[in-house]
């Protein structure tokens, strides 16, 4: 359990990161909480490892333009921290489920995000918020929406030379709310099924948006306004968050057939995968709804 | 917060220069990029409180804190971590005076094997000063990073708990740390001792400023007096002659006079299967007729040694001398684990032998001791259990005694 040598550097910018890793065979490493038990198994045998944690241009987390910029060697115990990342609630929901706090202490964001396990909570929570990756390398700079950034298991778009330099989460707007679920066998496993939800209420409209992970390659987000509207015509504009899950019961088996197209595992079968998302999309749409609501009421009665 | 300094790139084969504070102690390590914090903790520092599991971040023995906040120590190169805090478990409490949540630990029965046990002491550390509110239910999740195989948990949470509700937002920090002495099997040094290190290689004739003894409480405090038959006048010739006085040493030998009362040398210890080699310097800070004050410091591939040894001698009624040492002992490394009452009752023996080389060399004996042979293994060995023995029988008889 020992990682195969490699050879190392920590460069003090990012140009001087990005031109080790035009190099073949380099790898970043940022908190290395994926990657390292990866080398340890001698899974990656990487010629060169590019240590970026020298980079202070990496390390940012601000406001910037209604969006929260996360750099990439921004913790996830810094985001559970600082004041600024509470613009983004449903990260702030999700975080407690990764890992454990030893875990979070070195792992961040934008790393769990390029390594993109199907299972893992913070690729889903981009995917749900429509963040934006920037990913940089020396021919430039390019944006890749999280739709189109996820393209299989552990794949990304992103080409071996360019770095994942930040993630760009919308902030929370007046009106919206959110849902974090999962269900593990042990707290900090991988989740078996988990959801990550995003509700919008203004003046009587809705959407609502639902992304599933740990049941298929990539993120599944599905757009389950419909099974919402339906939902809210039976117990009226202001339900209760246990009527409304009741309510909204009713639709999601459906939801989550379309959902999870993983084959099973040894952990849990696909009809099991599908009972879980459909009882964790239920309580989680309900909860975002409600908040959205709360958070709707109270930007009018300013 | 800080960032580390960049770093040139340096080839699989070569060694990265990486800098720590760990425990309170600066370190400075040349290590391959690919070794663990847990490896370097444990073999390059000698610091094996650290456990390593599962070595991929599963089991959380080896948890650290790294800047105040835990993390795995098997899942961090230490390479990465230049200029970082490290405290391991050694740092939080010493045996005479343990942290709150070790000797909540022990009262509550959390440990069975204890291999599990570092690595939930530093869980619950960082969780305890990071979420002081935090509630008993919520205890099993929030420590759920660190594996028990014995399913001891309950007795774990019981103590968790305990310390939890006795110290609400105000743990007391990590009571053992300070500058020491760090040594491990593989090569690797705080930078005083790199310094006395390159003497040896470099320049003979080099000492440092000073021997800077670590913080806090001794491994080893000893005082001995033993009776000698030579009379104040004969034994202030051994303390006025520091040759002679180093051939009363058992296993010592003086190398090197570096000026200035700084010597240079080599003391080897057997014991039972161990040997242990310490090569040294040691600083004479005051030297008369009936008192030497002197400070040592050495290092073997097992650990090191630092010490401030207070000797006098006085004169006794009706003749002969009384010899008084008082010594503070800082052991670090393999042989700081090795045992601290046993390395006490060893360090005596040497002590009440040097007594006696003593007397023979006030007496005129040319070679008090026979010169640099190691002293002998099995009879120490056999006058310290010995001695436990008749503690042990003592002990007995004395409860049987309260009992009746």
């Amino acid at each position: 359990m020992k990682a195969a040598p490699f050879a190392y550097v920590r460069p003090g910018t990012v140009a001087d990161v990005v031109a080790e890793l035009s190099q073949e065979g380099s790898k970043v490493i940022a908190g290395g909480q994926s990657l390292v038990p990866v080398l340890a198994m001698r899974l990656g045998r990487p010629a060169q490892l590019i240590d970026i944690n020298a980079v202070r241009d990496l390390n940012g987390l601000a406001l910037d333009r209604g969006a929260l910029r996360v750099g990439a060697t921004v913790r996830q115990r810094r985001m559970q921290r600082e004041q600024i990342a509470a613009g983004v609630p449903l990260v702030r929901l999700a975080l407690p489920w990764v890992g454990h706090r030893e875990v979070r202490s070195r792992g961040t964001v934008c790393g769990s995000i390029a390594h993109a396990d199907p299972s893992a909570e913070l690729p889903a929570v981009a995917a749900c918020l429509e963040a934006t990756m920037v990913l940089t390398s020396q021919r430039g700079t390019r944006q890749v929406s999280a739709a189109d950034f996820f393209t299989g298991a552990l794949s990304t778009v992103a080409e071996p030379d360019e770095l994942l330099s930040d993630v760009v989460f919308p902030v929370a707007k007046p009106g919206e709310g959110f849902g974090f679920g999962e269900f593990a066998r042990r707290h900090g496993d991988f989740a078996l099924a988990g959801v990550a939800v995003r509700v919008r209420t203004s003046e009587g409209s809705v959407d609502a948006r639902l992304t599933c992970f740990g049941v298929s390659d990539v993120p599944v987000t599905v757009d389950v306004s419909q099974q919402l509207r339906a939902a809210l015509e039976k117990t009226g504009s202001d339900p209760s968050r246990p009527d409304l899950q009741s309510a909204l019961a009713a639709h999601t088996p459906g939801v989550a057939a379309v959902a999870v197209n993983t084959g099973g595992d040894s952990h849990a079968s696909p009809g099991y995968r599908r009972r879980l998302i459909s009882v964790l999309a239920a309580r989680e749409v309900s909860r975002a709804y409600v908040s959205a609501r709360l958070s709707e009421s109270e930007e009018r009665s300013r | 917060m800080n960032l580390p300094q960049p770093h040139a790139r340096t080839e699989a084969d070569q060694a990265v220069d990486v800098n720590l504070t760990v425990n309170g102690t600066e370190v400075a390590l040349s290590l391959p990029a690919r070794v663990t914090l847990s490896d370097a903790l444990r073999d390059h520092l000698g610091l094996t409180g650290t456990h390593v599991g599962c070595e991929h971040g599963i089991c959380g023995m080896c948890t650290v804190l790294v800047d105040g906040d835990a993390a795995r120590a098997c899942l961090l190169f230490a390479v990465q971590l230049d200029g970082a805090e490290i405290t391991t478990v050694e740092g939080l409490g010493w045996p005479d005076e343990l942290h709150p949540l070790q000797e909540s630990f022990g009262r509550h029965h959390g440990l069975q094997c204890g291999f599990c046990t570092p690595g939930f002491l530093m869980s619950s550390y960082d969780l305890l000063t990071h979420e002081p509110e935090v509630q008993r239910d919520d205890l099993s999740t929030e420590l759920s990073g660190v594996l028990c195989r014995c399913t001891g948990y309950r007795n774990i949470i019981d103590a968790v708990d305990d310390v939890a509700q006795a110290h609400r937002g105000a743990l007391p920090g990590p009571g053992n740390c300070g500058q020491r002495t760090l040594v491990g099997r593989t090569s690797a040094t705080t930078p005083a001792a790199v310094a006395a290190e390159s003497d040896v290689e470099e320049e003979p004739t080099e000492r440092p400023e000073e021997i800077e003894l670590p913080a806090g409480a001794p491994t080893i405090h000893i005082d001995v007096t033993s009776q000698l038959a030579s009379g104040p006048d004969e034994v202030a010739h051994v303390f006025g002659d520091i040759r002679l006085l180093a051939r009363c040493l058992p296993g010592a030998e003086l190398t090197d006079e570096l000026g200035a009362d700084w010597y240079r040398g080599r003391a080897r210890i057997a014991l039972g299967p161990m040997r242990m080699a310490f090569t040294g310097i040691a600083h004479i800070e005051e030297q008369t007729a009936d008192r030497i004050v002197m400070r040592a410091q050495g290092k073997d591939t097992g650990g090191g040694a630092q010490a401030r040894i207070v000797m006098s001698a006085t004169a006794v009624e009706g003749g002969g001398t009384a010899l008084r040492a008082e010594a503070s002992v800082f052991l670090t490394g393999r042989i700081a684990g090795f045992g601290r009452s046993l390395a006490g009752d060893v360090s005596r023996r040497m002590f009440e032998e040097f007594a006696r080389a003593v007397d023979r060399a006030a007496a005129g004996e040319e070679e008090p001791t026979a010169g640099t042979r190691p002293p002998g293994a099995i009879s120490l060995l056999v006058a310290t259990i010995l001695d436990r023995v008749r503690a042990f029988v003592r002990r007995l008889t004395t409860r049987g005694a309260h009992r009746r």
